[in-house]
């Protein structure tokens, strides 16, 4: 099942050799932000089971952080670093508190959280955040397209190594019965925490990527909770709790939604709300799901 | 009162409670090394709070709970684990939709149990084949007596020394359950000791050496396993007219 993983990835890196249509590179960008954002929360809220609303926060603080320093000539690379500490160290500043709470009031203690921040990111900088004239003449798509790709790389190989991993397993058991995970020797408030710092510090990465590739936008967009219920929406489309889940459920979410956004406009935050509904009533395992109860029957069959 | 070796576990004046409910009211009993004790008592009485704060995952208000003469109420769950006592929880609390594979191996979480994983893994398949032929299923799907017997290897598989059993029978066809004591009398002739709290109060005092009633929060007699069978009170309260009657063969 990780070879369809590599293949895609293999498949995206070879696109730009075949077109240098800006709409599908564009788009590419757009699904590698999903991804990212999808499969990072994926790793608190599916593995570990502590569905945060907050997620945005992150991708928010990592966006304001790397815009910050690249807009005054920090190279990309190196401002996106920064990005990722503080949203690190945001994380284990609150993750001790938030962790008193659990199930729905851990969930709305986390929105509260970022939508605090994203009040006083408002608040604080209300002007619109444009990048230089000389990056905006030499803006070039490719670099975009590439960095949101290793970005995609990255948080997809960490995923897939920590569900192999022995902290892995910790995690996922903490998800499925916390008293019982801690009287089997895992310690729960590290491994709440460890699923913490890596979640946020890949939102935060996302966020670095989205303020290299958008030229302007209001500083608090990022912190919009749309983000935090786009990448619950994917995780669970796809599968939550697995690796492939957050992926799958990002291209369908990414394709379905530029293909409904063009024809109908608002209508398509409707369909998709139905869309979770169904799913988790009657789906719970995702669109993952499907693909194991198909792969059974051709199983049995043959 | 009779201690038959060195004891391991030692709870003295232990007292938890919820909130203003008090549930234990100064218990004191003892595990000696390689011993079998049970706890009996009627629903309520406090014995599932007992083996949750020897386990840790309960603090008490007062008392001591000495493992090997260390004190381990202020220890957290999963250090204890790593000192040798492992707890099969009421009602199994498998990890349901993870494999019967990994809920065996989150039992060699701890770093020393992790140094044994592959010889207790294979001792777990030879005890339970069942659990071997199953291995990549999740542990959801199973029977209430294979969830028992994941529950119980999952256990073992953290390398204890005290086992710490909350009614491993419940909800368990008698033959099932007549296995499952089967291979805890052969775990302890291994060499680990246990401590049972049971409602099959027969077969948990014919399997014990010790055995201790608590009644609403308080131990109210203690005696060896088998000779408490014949004490009147346990025979009215906790064996009912049909043992009574039965006991002639």
């Amino acid at each position: 099942m990780l070879w369809a993983l590599l293949g895609l990835g293999a498949g995206f890196t070879a696109i730009p050799l075949f077109t240098e249509s800006d709409y599908l590179l564009n788009l590419g960008v757009q699904l590698f932000l999903a991804v990212a954002l999808a499969q990072s929360w994926n790793v608190l809220g599916g593995f570990t089971g502590q569905i945060t609303l907050g997620h945005a926060a992150f991708f928010g603080l990592g966006a304001l952080v790397t815009r910050t320093l690249w807009g005054n000539g920090v190279g990309i690379l190196l401002a996106i670093i920064p990005g990722i500490l503080v949203c690190i160290a945001f994380s284990l500043l609150i993750g001790g508190l938030a962790f008193r709470l659990r199930g729905d009031y851990f969930a709305i203690g986390t929105l509260a959280l970022a939508e605090m921040l994203r009040i006083i990111v408002g608040n604080l900088l209300p002007g619109i955040s444009t990048i230089p004239s000389t990056a905006l003449t030499n803006y070039a798509l490719l670099p975009r397209y590439y960095l949101g790709l290793a970005l995609a790389a990255l948080v997809v190989g960490v995923a897939a190594a920590l569900a192999r991993s022995r902290i892995g397993l910790g995690m996922q058991a903490i998800r499925e019965d916390e008293a019982a995970a801690a009287a089997s020797g895992v310690g729960v408030l590290g491994h709440k925490l460890l699923a913490l710092v890596i979640s946020t510090g890949l939102a935060g990465f996302a966020g670095g990527v989205f303020a290299y590739y958008h030229a302007s936008y209001y500083p608090q967009y990022p912190f919009s909770p749309l983000w935090s219920f786009e990448a619950i929406l994917m995780s669970f489309i796809g599968g939550v709790g697995t690796v492939h889940g957050p992926v799958l459920g990002a291209l369908f979410y990414t394709i379905l939604k530029e293909y409904l956004a063009v024809r109908l406009v608002e209508i398509h935050l409707l369909i998709f709300g139905t869309l979770f509904i169904l799913i988790v009533l009657l789906l719970p395992g995702g669109l993952v799901e499907v693909w194991t109860r198909f792969r059974r029957l051709v199983h049995r069959g043959s | 009162m009779v201690t038959w070796s060195k004891p391991v576990l030692e709870i003295e004046g232990l007292v938890v409670s919820y909130g203003a409910l008090t549930a234990l009211q100064g218990v004191s009993l003892t595990v000696g090394s390689g011993e079998i004790v049970v706890l009996v008592g009627p629903n309520g009485a406090g014995k599932s709070t007992l083996l949750k704060a020897v386990a840790g995952l309960l603090h008490p208000r007062s008392g001591a709970i000495r493992w090997e003469g260390e004190e381990l109420s202020a220890i957290p769950p999963h250090r204890i684990v790593e000192r040798g006592l492992a707890l099969v929880p009421e009602g199994r609390r498998l990890f349901a939709r993870m494999t019967i594979r990994e809920n065996l191996e989150l039992g060699a979480f701890t770093p020393r149990a992790q140094a044994e994983k592959s010889r207790r893994l294979d001792r777990v398949y030879e005890i339970f084949p069942r659990l071997q032929e199953r291995q990549d299923q999740l542990a959801g799907s199973l029977s209430g007596g294979e969830q028992q017997m994941l529950a119980l290897g999952r256990a073992f598989m953290s390398a204890p020394r005290l086992l710490l059993l909350d009614e491993p029978s419940l909800g368990l066809a008698p033959r099932v359950a007549e296995a499952i004591f089967s291979v805890l009398g052969e775990f302890h002739r291994e060499g680990l000791s246990i401590f049972l709290v049971e409602q099959n109060v027969q077969a948990a005092l014919t399997l014990a050496q010790r055995a201790y009633i608590l009644e609403g929060g308080k131990i109210v007699g203690a005696g060896e396993g088998r000779s408490l069978l014949q004490d009147e009170h346990i025979r009215t309260a906790y064996l009912g007219p049909l043992a009574r009657g039965g006991q002639s063969n």
